[in-house]
């Protein structure tokens, strides 16, 4: 593992990637950053499990969306009053995006199933290699890339194409 | 030659090997098909950068670089969030974004998406305390409160910088609960929620009983120690609130 100080410098940095992955995850902000915070604490619980060779960032990534999956399994478990849906359209107008493009294509990935949803954000969103996005997802290449495909379609389909150029 | 999706996605991930992508650069020069679908390809990864690429510049919450430096105890670190909404610090300058992210519990009443009268007024991007909010939050003590004051405060603290803290309901014009901390001489809101209807007059249970997980879980996540005894808030009513 890193150096204690190092290794809390580049979570330090990587913080905005992360909230910007557990936002694609949960769909409202405050879900990520309590998401984001849990990750961190968990990571630094266990940072003596990080080999020095290995990506943080693909590592973090792991953590965070681990932590997502368990946070579902408990909504369900507990079978919450409020519905998943509920809470984010509140929370999507405390801080969501307000340009229609940026919604547009956040809600065309909030439709997609977790496992494509995760692979698309790593890989084209956070830019990750195959071999990084597989690690974090603990999934086999062909696996990550087959979800790519399926979420890549399933994206093209639902926001059409080409897309409005900037 | 054809090429599968997987492989136009592959190129356009920089992911395929050089013998692979020379034999599809090959073919995109002759095939206007092929380059279409590796132009589609493009085209959507570049979307998605740059409708995501605005979240990267949000600034990052105090409580994640606390957390990424090692900052904080583990120990008092809350669970995710079920009905209740972590604390927040807010930036944004309007009372709809800062009421919006401060309110909670939805579930009882309507949204309270404009500052109940003469209560709650946003300055700066902070929303604080006033009128006769204000004026209990600063005077009002819990040990000699009236059963039946219009705001009733729940429990005074200390928040872990010090700062005093204070959780309130208040009756009219909707019922409403929050916590305020001192801050530069004001009563800012650290979380505001919809309260359920209020007990019937002669109800004697404490405010603190009544309120809404929302407030009591942001007085946990904030509190520092023990709530002040009676003792304790007088003395800090002494000095103003001040640390």
């Amino acid at each position: 593992m890193p150096p204690p100080a190092e290794l809390h410098a580049q979570l330090v940095a990587l913080l905005p990637r992360l909230r910007r992955f557990a936002r694609s995850l949960t769909r409202n902000v405050h879900d990520a950053d309590d998401l984001v915070q849990l990750a961190i604490e968990r990571a630094l619980a266990r940072a003596a499990q990080l080999q020095a060779d290995a990506p943080l960032a693909g590592w973090m990534y792991g953590i965070v969306r681990n932590a997502w999956l368990d946070e579902v399994r408990a909504r369900e478990r507990r079978q919450r009053l409020l519905t998943p849906d509920v809470g984010d359209s509140l929370a999507g107008r405390v801080s969501g995006p307000t340009d229609a493009e940026q919604l547009a294509v956040q809600e065309a990935l909030a439709s997609l199933p977790e496992e494509q949803r995760s692979a698309v954000a790593l890989v084209l969103i956070e830019g990750l290699s195959y071999k990084e996005a597989a690690y974090a997802l603990g999934v086999p290449v062909g696996t990550l890339t087959s979800r790519l495909a399926r979420g890549r379609g399933a994206l093209q389909r639902l926001l059409g194409e080409p897309g409005p150029q900037a | 030659m054809t090429f599968d999706d997987e492989t136009v996605m592959a190129y356009v991930d920089g992911e395929l090997e050089p013998p692979a992508r020379v034999a599809l650069e090959a073919a995109m020069a002759c095939d206007p098909q092929l380059l279409r679908r590796v132009e589609a390809q493009r085209a959507l990864r570049a979307r998605l950068q740059r409708a995501c690429a605005p979240l990267l510049e949000e600034p990052v919450p105090e409580r994640l670089l606390d957390a990424a430096r090692g900052a904080r105890a583990p120990a008092a670190v809350p669970p995710l969030p079920r009905a209740r909404p972590p604390v927040r610090r807010w930036s944004w300058p309007q009372w709809s974004a800062i009421a919006a992210s401060l309110v909670v519990g939805a579930l009882f009443g309507p949204p309270l998406l404009h500052p109940p009268d003469g209560s709650v007024t946003a300055r700066d991007g902070r929303l604080l305390a006033t009128g006769a909010l204000a004026q209990a939050l600063s005077r009002q003590l819990v040990s000699t409160q009236a059963p039946n004051a219009a705001v009733r405060i729940g429990l005074s603290f200390r928040r872990r910088d010090g700062a005093y803290c204070r959780s309130f309901l208040l009756r009219a014009p909707s019922p409403l609960a929050g916590v305020a901390c001192r801050e530069q001489d004001a009563w800012r809101m650290q979380v505001l929620a919809g309260a359920p209807p209020g007990p019937a007059v002669g109800d004697y249970r404490p405010a603190a009983a009544a309120m809404p997980a929302a407030v009591t879980g942001t007085v946990d996540a904030l509190i520092a120690g023990e709530p002040l005894d009676a003792a304790a808030e007088a003395a800090a009513r002494g000095r103003a609130w001040s640390q």
